[in-house]
């Protein structure tokens, strides 16, 4: 006999516990007696740490003092943040010189504004931003921060930057109100639009060569006030480290991880085995052997300071978990994009340049935030060998003749502070991976 | 209702000129032997229907045309050119032989224009307007101009498969290559692309399909080959192939899929 259903069944909501809150605290919290009792136990745990921390860290602590003793005669069961407060912008910087701090904080407004268009779905030509914050952003901030008279080198990259910085922000602009790329804007206005791809070329070439020239031109005129490295330190050092180390070590571990898949048995070799020596030895051991041995590697009289011997120690390091992370997101590419790359007669470059890499790097960026995360802890043992980065900073509080002694308030900070970065920058990781798990299109 | 498919038989283009030249080709893959002493002359125009059980080596065979694999022993002569370990032959035989796959292989990160236009512009350094041109002009061929700006993901699967033809065909190459071309897609797709074939033989392209359509086989096939376990069982014309087989394998092979 044949089963026929008269009527389409409606939906209907699911039951209660399936949505409401107290339904899942009832499934989740409140099961059964055991269940209950814990929930209890754990409720009151909770309760009594949030509370001493309250109490401590507000309720009872100090803002405004000149001195730890006048933290003490405002309350003994409080913390003592006045000291902290006191230090905070030798936490932040360091020892660079107080009327220079806007070189600081512009370097770090300038990376901001360069990178905020990566995420704005309107604005095109994401891939030259990418490359342009790699190549040129650092010189611009090296110079920021170190001033002093430019070299040729320095003034002809210094002045890239400034144009690159520039057509990004127009790029910005153009994007997000027109919808157009920068590039187009500038041929429709010099009406070039239809012309052939060479006199395109031609155009923007010649607008791009003018703006150089004049910035070029104008940068002459002035120099920033020298900064030796030094006077560096804090939360500033420490980003300037991870960042750097970050930035270099992707084109060096793309390069490695290519090296390792080659075919030619050498560089295969090699780059297999730097990878898993550097992979092998702790960051402290990289550091000290760093600054120890580069010295006798270099010829005589040729001396690198410190601070750049840790930061290519930091980039070597770092080049190599990199390397792995690219490895793995060129695994991720299924095999069928090289045959379809192959069967329109791109070669290895062509194939890598534009087909994988490109699809490999979405893979890879939860990963290099990861990486980042890690490279930002492990950083503050570069004050081990002696940077004023905030680690070290954070512990000079309590051999401060006011705040002598002061050594909890000054490390829960620090603690809180990486707490916040980490985290966040974790959960924004993961929040990628997910985005980009789900508009995954092949 | 006729469609194209159902069409009798195409008219033959094949010409006198040899294009593929296989004589005593043996592939290996480790010490598993997948084809063995290949010999298959194809000439310019024509066109070459290839069936047989999952496994038989088809796959590889054609895979072998293009140089996507290398054979052991034997000779591969295509377009002139014996195929073998120099780089610069090969990169030229690829542009030479387009390809089309069971999965498409579209590239996700680029729109369908973009897929067209990479391999005009980056391998034959074509201009971009007039690689754009070409584009629209196979796209339209194919019969979806109007996805030229979205993502290989946002299109059904019988239209990516009509891309990666189009993709194939922006290089101009001489000789096509399908591997299963409608094995992957949902029934109601499959006579969209086989028509878009049909279309393609119409023009005269020299073509080796694999594919288990036999009524596609019957309409374009100058000539059926049949393959099993790494040799070329049977080669006849599709109406002598389909109507009195020879071969006891093929007898077999035909009585499952027909
Ligand atoms: N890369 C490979 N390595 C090892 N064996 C392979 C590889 N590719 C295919 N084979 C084997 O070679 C045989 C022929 O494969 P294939 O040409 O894909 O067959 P078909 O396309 O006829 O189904 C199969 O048994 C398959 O398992
Ligand atoms: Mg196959």
């Amino acid at each position: 006999m044949a089963i026929v259903t008269a009527q389409k069944t409606p939906d209907r909501q699911p039951p209660l516990s399936e949505t409401s809150i107290i339904g899942w605290m009832q499934k989740n919290l409140f099961s059964s007696i055991t269940n209950t009792i814990l929930t209890v136990i754990t409720l009151y745990i909770v309760y009594l740490t949030v509370k001493g921390i309250y109490i401590w860290g507000f309720a009872d602590a100090t803002f405004v003092a000149e001195n730890r003793r006048e933290c003490y005669n405002n309350s003994l069961t409080g913390a003592c943040w006045a000291g902290v407060i006191d230090w905070m912008d030798n936490i932040m910087y360091g020892r660079y010189p107080r009327d220079e701090l806007w070189r600081i904080n512009a370097g770090g407004i300038l990376v901001v504004l360069w990178m905020a268009p990566l995420w704005m779905s309107k604005v095109k030509g994401k891939i030259f931003i990418g490359i342009s914050v790699v190549m040129l952003y650092p010189f611009l901030a090296g110079y920021l921060f170190s001033g002093g008279s430019k070299g040729l080198f320095m003034q002809v990259m210094v002045s890239g930057a400034i144009v690159a910085f520039i057509a990004n922000m127009l790029n910005m602009i153009i994007g997000l109100t027109k919808n157009q790329s920068l590039v187009q804007f500038l041929l429709r206005i010099f009406n070039q639009n239809n012309a052939s791809d060479k006199t395109q070329r031609n155009v923007i070439l010649g607008i791009m060569i003018i703006s150089f020239l004049a910035i070029f031109l104008w940068q002459i005129s002035f120099n920033l006030e020298k900064v030796g490295w030094t006077q560096w330190g804090g939360l500033f050092l420490t980003l300037v480290i991870a960042g750097v180390g970050i930035a270099a070590s992707m084109p060096l571990g793309v390069i490695l991880a290519l090296g390792r898949r080659s075919r030619l048995p050498v560089v295969r070799v090699l780059s297999t085995s730097f990878i898993e020596i550097f992979r092998s030895v702790p960051l402290i051991t990289v550091l000290f052997m760093a600054t120890t041995m580069f010295p006798l590697f270099m010829p005589d009289g040729f001396v690198l300071n410190k601070l750049v011997q840790v930061i290519i120690a930091v980039i070597l390091f770092n080049a190599c978990y990199m390397a792995e992370n690219v490895r793995a997101g060129l695994q991720a590419i299924p095999k069928g994009q090289f045959e379809g790359a192959h069967t329109i007669g791109l070669g290895y470059w062509g194939t890598m340049g534009l087909i994988v890499m490109p699809q490999a790097l979405k893979h890879m960026i939860p990963n290099i935030v990861g990486n980042f995360i890690g490279l930002l802890k492990n950083s503050t043992l570069v004050s081990i060998i002696g940077l004023f980065d905030i680690l070290l900073m954070l512990r000079s509080i309590s051999r401060d003749v006011p705040w002598l002694g002061l050594h909890r308030e000054p490390l829960i900070f620090g603690a809180v502070l990486f707490f916040i970065l980490c985290f966040s920058m974790s959960k924004y990781s993961r929040h990628l991976e997910k985005k980009l798990s789900t508009d995954n299109k092949s | 209702m006729t469609t194209k498919t159902q069409k009798s038989q195409l008219s033959s283009a094949a010409s006198n000129e040899v294009i593929i030249e296989i004589s005593k080709m043996n592939k290996w893959y480790g010490d598993f032997h997948v084809l063995k002493d290949i010999n298959l002359n194809v000439h310019q125009g024509e066109r070459i229907v290839v069936c047989g059980p999952s496994g038989s080596g088809k796959s590889t065979l054609i895979r072998c045309i293009n140089a996507l694999e290398e054979h052991q022993e034997g000779e591969i002569i295509v377009d002139g050119i014996l195929l073998g370990k120099n780089l610069k032959n090969l990169s030229h035989i690829r542009t030479e032989v387009g390809m089309v796959f069971q999965n498409f292989n579209l590239f996700p990160h680029l729109t369908i224009l973009e897929n067209l236009t990479l391999g005009p512009i980056w391998v034959r350094k074509m201009g971009k307007a007039e690689a754009k041109e070409t584009a629209m002009k196979y796209l339209e061929r194919v019969k979806i101009p109007e996805q030229a700006d979205k993502y290989p993901g946002q299109i059904s699967g019988g239209q990516q498969q009509r891309v990666a033809i189009a993709r194939s065909l922006c290089m101009n190459p001489k000789i096509m290559l399908f591997d299963e071309p409608t094995s992957a897609l949902d029934p109601e797709m499959i006579k969209e692309v086989l028509d878009v074939m049909v279309d393609l033989a119409e023009t005269g392209m020299t073509m080796i399909v694999v594919t288990h359509e036999m009524g596609f086989a019957k309409t374009i096939a100058d000539e059926v080959i049949f393959m099993d376990e790494g040799d070329i069982v049977e080669r006849n014309n599709p109406h002598d192939f389909f109507g009195k087989p020879e071969h006891e394998r093929t007898k077999q092979f035909l009585s499952q899929i027909l």
